[in-house]
């Protein structure tokens, strides 16, 4: 059972978090000041931590920056209510692994949280990731499924190496929006449906079961049929 | 911007009011001057002319009625007394022929009765103090003497002429003295205001992008213009004042309201989960989480838009290649474009690149380009084209929709502001408002015109002046 740290000195969010988190199974700890969030941060039993970037005591950035400092690598979720892009850069440099604006959906939260805690699981170097009957050469940037090759796109290959990392995991559009594309802007949710309908079209042809699915109103998941 | 051009830059100096007034001044100066000095010289010459012609009566008169013998040394004194030699005489025998005198030719039209005429061409003389060709012209009075020949004396009134041209040449030189440096002085005395004025308009243009926190300059004269300046500030004190108002109640309502939505969305969510996927119920609280999505994606944009306006910084500035930027939008909505059976089609010549914050433009241009396929019907036509231009790039996007109407072209960029055909489409309205706040950040402007056929936007990326 994953065990994470929420670092938030406002009770109701934290709350939230809490609820969130453990009703997916997994143990929660609560610290409400930024001092005593950076002694028990240090502890490696974290699989992972959610960090307010306002807090009393230390503030958030000073926290991930001496967690960093000392050599620990367990995946921070910054927390903020800026929204703005050059704060999420400098929460980013500072160490930080994923960064979500106040106030957020839970389930927006949960999504980046178990692709945290997945990234955070020592993964050995894949040239080849592979999915059920779909495969994707990262070196030959070739995508197969059921042994036939598939003809994507360069963008359509960058969505599918997301969806595969982080196949069984759903993926909400911001994060697929921002990880794909790097872009930290609302596109509205019709673009992003309409580029995993593409793929879906290329990949889940007809007599093939469908791998891409449309998971919790908020976003997307590839099906890991282990 | 639309009004970018409201304000018309002074460039011509003889445009100012001082400069004007000093012309209109100088032209009435000279008509006036001429007019005086014309009087004057009517008034100088007709005198003159008329005490000539007195005199050259009188003498006649008198020399006629001298005997022989003084009227000879009479009118050998009169030649000769005059040092110019301006007076002449001559004496002819009753059929005109020359007797005696200076005067060798009788002028055949004089009435030989005593009266004074004017000689144009002046009379042939045998002294040789001028040639008779420069012989100015002459009043003339011939009278017959007793003994039947006629005498004939003339005076050489050209210096009545004279004084006229010695008259307007001063006239002329008085007003090139007055007049020419009159409108020097006018033009470097219109020059001060000129100044002043054009530093005014400089000033506007940050209030005009929105910088309502920039005022006028305000010299110490207290003169019309600083006053103006003054009021105009007071003015925009006040717009400031009730702007920052209602932008501060708009955005509070929009924080504040933030908060229990995304708590509201995450209740609905918890309870749609113990539902069973297809069930009715959930089917239920997935519109309503949607609905909810909707009305958080709208104070989403509010307080961006707010942020953006808000934002000083340009710590996110660097060089960006645009064309690379415009690339990317175009991929990211040509799927979507495919999808409504539209075309997105990339226009992109060699392109500068330019000092932006790359994400802001890329934010920008997919408002734009999303806003352009929303209102292009299935089949239309986007069209996202670049042109380089002397002040910086302009990127255009064309769309086959409907278009703007011309009065609705500044209100599109209102935030919430949609034109009346539009109300069935979704979206929040922002998109442009958005679109205007980046180009505001930096130092852009947006131009909403109609192309042939659909609407036309275009984004100027002027190159930053150096300030």
């Amino acid at each position: 059972m994953p065990r994470i740290l929420v670092i938030e000195d406002d009770d109701v969010t934290a709350r939230e978090i809490a609820a969130e988190l453990t009703a997916h199974g997994m143990e929660v700890d609560r610290i409400a000041d930024g001092g005593e969030g950076l002694v028990r941060a240090v502890d490696p039993r974290y699989d992972a931590i959610t960090l307010d970037l306002m807090l009393p005591g230390l503030d958030g950035l000073s926290v991930v920056t001496q967690l960093r400092a000392q050599g620990v690598t367990t995946p921070v979720l910054m927390i903020s209510a800026l929204s703005d892009v050059d704060e999420r850069v400098r929460g980013l440099r500072a160490g930080g692994d994923d960064y979500l604006t106040k106030p957020f959906a839970p389930d927006e939260m949960l999504a980046r949280v178990e692709v945290l805690l997945r990234r955070h699981r020592p993964q050995v170097r894949q040239t080849i990731l592979s999915v059920a009957d779909l495969e994707l050469d990262l070196v030959r940037h070739v995508a197969r499924r059921a042994d036939k090759e598939l003809s994507l796109l360069p963008t359509e290959f960058k969505l599918l190496e997301f969806l595969m990392r982080h196949a069984g995991q759903v993926l909400t559009r911001t994060m697929i929006f921002e990880t794909v594309w790097g872009f930290h802007f609302d596109p509205g949710t019709n673009l992003i449906d309409v580029h995993i309908g593409r793929l879906r079209r290329k990949i889940d042809t007809a007599g093939l079961v469908p791998l891409i699915r449309t998971a919790r109103g908020s976003g997307y998941s590839l099906a890991q049929t282990d | 911007m639309v009004r970018g051009t409201a304000l018309r830059r002074l460039t011509d100096s003889w445009r100012s009011t001082t400069a004007r007034l000093i012309l209109i001044y100088g032209v009435f100066f000279a008509l006036w001057g001429g007019l005086v000095i014309g009087l004057i010289y009517w008034q100088a010459a007709s005198y003159l002319g008329r005490v000539s012609n007195d005199l050259i009566g009188r003498q006649a008169t008198y020399f006629s009625m001298l005997d022989e013998r003084t009227r000879l040394h009479a009118l050998d004194d009169y030649d000769t007394l005059e040092t110019r030699r301006l007076n002449a005489w001559g004496v002819f025998d009753a059929q005109g022929r020359y007797l005696s005198g200076t005067i060798t030719t009788l002028p055949p039209k004089l009435p030989i009765n005593g009266s004074v005429a004017l000689l144009p061409r002046g009379v042939s003389r045998n002294d040789n103090s001028n040639s008779s060709d420069d012989h100015g012209r002459v009043r003339a009075a011939a009278v017959r003497l007793q003994d039947g020949r006629i005498l004939l004396i003339t005076r050489d009134t050209s210096i009545v002429d004279r004084i006229g041209t010695i008259i307007i040449r001063a006239l002329l030189w008085g007003l090139s003295l007055a007049v020419v440096p009159g409108l020097l002085g006018g033009l470097l005395l219109s020059r001060g205001p000129w100044r002043r004025v054009n530093a005014i308009r400089e000033a506007t243009l940050p209030i005009m992008q929105g910088n309502l926190a920039s005022r006028l300059p305000v010299g110490r004269r207290g003169d019309e213009l600083d006053m103006l300046a003054g009021i105009v500030n007071a003015m925009l004190d006040e717009i400031e004042r009730l702007l920052g108002e209602v932008k501060g109640v708009c955005d509070n309502i929009a924080h504040d309201l933030r908060t229990p939505l995304t708590r509201l969305r995450a209740r609905i969510y918890r309870l749609q989960q113990q539902f069973d996927e297809g069930s009715e119920e959930h089917a239920v609280l997935d519109a309503c989480m949607i609905d909810t999505d909707a009305l958080l994606g709208r104070f989403r944009a509010l307080l961006r838009i707010s942020e953006l306006e808000n934002q000083q910084r340009r710590v996110g500035f660097d060089h960006v290649d645009l064309a690379e930027v415009l690339r990317e939008v175009h991929a990211l909505y040509l799927p979507l474009a495919e999808d409504r059976g539209q075309q997105l089609q990339l226009e992109l010549p060699a392109l500068p690149t330019i000092h932006a914050d790359r994400h802001l433009l890329l934010e920008a241009f997919s408002n734009l380009v999303a806003n352009a396929l929303k209102f292009t019907p299935p089949g239309g036509r986007v069209e996202i084209r670049a042109r380089p231009a002397a002040d910086g790039p302009w990127v255009d996007i064309n769309d086959s929709g409907p278009g703007i109407p011309p009065d609705q072209r500044d209100a599109v960029i209102r935030r919430f502001y949609r034109t009346e055909s539009s109300r069935s489409t979704p979206g929040s309205g922002l998109g442009l408002s958005i679109v205007n706040a980046i180009a505001r950040l930096h130092g852009y402007t947006l131009e909403i015109a109609g192309s042939e056929r659909g609407a036309r936007l275009s984004l100027h990326c002027l190159e930053e002046r150096v300030a």
